[in-house]
């Protein structure tokens, strides 16, 4: 028998971090995952996970302007 | 001086240099404009009076006895409620923190005193800085100074609203995911958000460790430009915070834009734009071509994995910040926060740490989109005119929830991506609120956004208009 995807979602949260849904508008909060979910399914394959030891930091120093 | 709380920042430490205006009535002036008007705006948590007219005596001594004086002195400001001081309440717009009394003063507070700025007090905000409209179940809506029945934009509603209406010359917000572009776009002021890492967070409320920002919300960027010059550059107690040194950005405030290329993107800034923001978008954009500029559009194609990203970071970060109070009290949440902070829960961790590891990657891809051969990036801050109060209320109606977060939908992706962005007025919409422009730039060109946007307002007053109170 089929399951909600948003029912399963409530146990695993509850069972993760013992939050238990709020109210009626914590469901809806919920609404936005199948979207969500789709926009990063869309993205697997497209890029592959750097090995090398990395930091946003040093991402952001290594892209700064250049002096003209 | 007919009434000294309508100098903007740099006028009134102008004014108080010059010794035509004291700290003390700067103050007063300021005092009595949140008197006359915050009952309707509810911009203010907590006025500190007496401890404002002490700072502005201090400095009028100081200044008496030849001192020399800072680049804020004398300069009325007033805080969103979560940069804490030593021994006073910060109540983070909330709640659950209503009584709590910092232990630490922040950074960021600490430069502005020492700058001679004149800290009145605390301002609303949305509660622990998480919603894009200024909502407060707690201590009651801010109202947008331009028609009472609309929202100021947050989280940082207070300083928006609050500087529009003149209550005060300028104030810190926070930006997490447009928290101050938001509020100076739909109150009609200007707000910047710098680099990540570019100011201090130490004594600032946390709400995602990864991409929080301090920030000014002030009348031009010349005053943002002031104020940021004083708040930024490298702090011992926050590691996190950047070494580059801070350029005086407003001796490089020119007004010269010839030789500037600015790229607009073509994908994300306007899926589903409204005809009223592209038209005072475009109008925009010609202001900029009229001083010199180029303007290129151009594809960023990381755009749609920047989207997903930024969904996740700061939902989850809160959600762990938040989680002892959420299995404790939820109730002492508004209806609009547990339920967000809920579906930070759901968000499995493999996918957290990948939309962390790919942050600087897609960074380097979005700055060789955009920033190959252009300067700045200008986007509309909003897609969609500013929302009423009403229209975007989960608490009273979950069915708005979509709405509701359309509202941060162009600001959010230059948090992800760490850039420093700042927004200004660039006109009304056909129901008389404010529009902002957009203009980010490379990681710690601070700078240039400053640059493009004091020229912008050399040849525009929509930073001058007085909402009609």
């Amino acid at each position: 028998m089929a399951t909600d995807p948003m029912d399963e979602a409530e146990r695993a949260i509850r069972f993760w971090s013992g939050v238990a849904c709020p109210n009626a508008a914590g469901r809806r909060a919920l609404d936005d995952f199948p979207a969500l979910i789709a926009e990063l399914a869309a993205l697997r394959g497209g890029m592959a996970f750097e090995e090398e030891p990395a930091l946003f930091e040093a991402a952001l120093r290594a892209e700064k302007e250049q002096e003209a | 001086m007919s009434d000294l709380a309508l100098l903007s920042a740099t006028e009134a430490a102008e004014a108080f240099a010059r010794g035509e205006a004291s700290a003390e009535a700067l103050v007063r002036a300021s005092l009595a404009r949140i008197e006359a008007h915050d009952g309707r705006l509810n911009a203010v948590i907590r006025l500190d009076r007496e401890a404002a007219l002490e700072a502005a005596a201090a400095q009028d001594r100081a200044r008496a006895a030849g001192a020399r004086l800072g680049p804020l002195a004398g300069v009325p400001m007033m805080h969103k409620d979560m940069y804490y001081r030593a021994g006073r309440v910060s109540t983070c717009g909330s709640r659950i923190r209503r009584d709590f009394r910092a232990p630490v003063t922040a950074t960021v507070l600490e430069r502005l005193d020492a700058a001679g700025a004149i800290d009145m007090g605390t301002l609303n905000m949305a509660e622990f800085a998480q919603n894009p409209t200024g909502h407060n179940a707690h201590f009651g809506d801010c109202h947008n100074p331009w028609n009472l029945a609309y929202c100021t934009g947050g989280s940082s509603s207070g300083s928006g609203a609050g500087v529009a209406a003149r209550l005060f010359a300028a104030a810190l917000g926070s930006d997490t995911g447009g928290s101050i572009r938001l509020p100076a776009s739909i109150c009609g002021v200007t707000g910047l958000k710098g680099t990540q890492t570019r100011v201090s967070r130490a004594g600032v409320m946390p709400l995602s460790f990864s991409m929080d920002n301090v920030g000014p919300l002030a009348r031009t960027a010349r005053n943002a430009a002031r104020i940021m010059g004083v708040i930024a550059g490298r702090d011992p107690r926050d590691p996190t915070s950047a070494a580059e040194p801070v350029p005086d950005y407003e001796a490089a405030l020119t007004g010269d834009l010839r030789g500037l290329s600015v790229a607009v993107p073509r994908e994300w800034f306007f899926d589903g734009a409204e005809d009223v923001v592209v038209k005072g978008f475009e109008a925009a954009l010609a202001v900029l071509k009229g001083r010199g500029a180029r303007v290129s559009y151009v594809s960023c194609p990381s755009l749609r994995a920047v989207g997903a990203y930024v969904a996740l970071v700061s939902r989850v970060e809160a959600a762990a910040i938040h989680a002892e109070w959420m299995r404790e009290h939820p109730g002492d949440y508004a209806t609009h926060l547990s339920a967000r902070l809920y579906g930070g829960y759901a968000i499995p961790g493999h996918l957290y740490v990948e939309a962390l590891s790919r942050r600087g990657p897609l960074l380097r891809q979005f700055c060789q989109e955009a920033f190959a051969g252009h300067h700045v990036v200008a986007t509309p801050t909003l897609r969609m005119r500013v929302p009423t109060l009403a229209e975007t209320d989960i608490d009273a109606d979950p069915d708005n929830w979509a709405r509701h977060m359309a509202v941060s939908a162009n600001t959010r992706p230059f948090n992800y991506l760490g850039l420093p962005t700042v927004s200004v007025p660039m006109g009304f919409d056909d129901r008389g609120l404010p529009m902002g422009l957009q203009l980010a730039a490379r990681p710690f060109a601070d700078g240039r956004c400053l640059m493009v946007a004091d020229a912008y307002q050399r040849d525009t007053d929509w930073h001058a208009r007085l909402p009609p109170l």
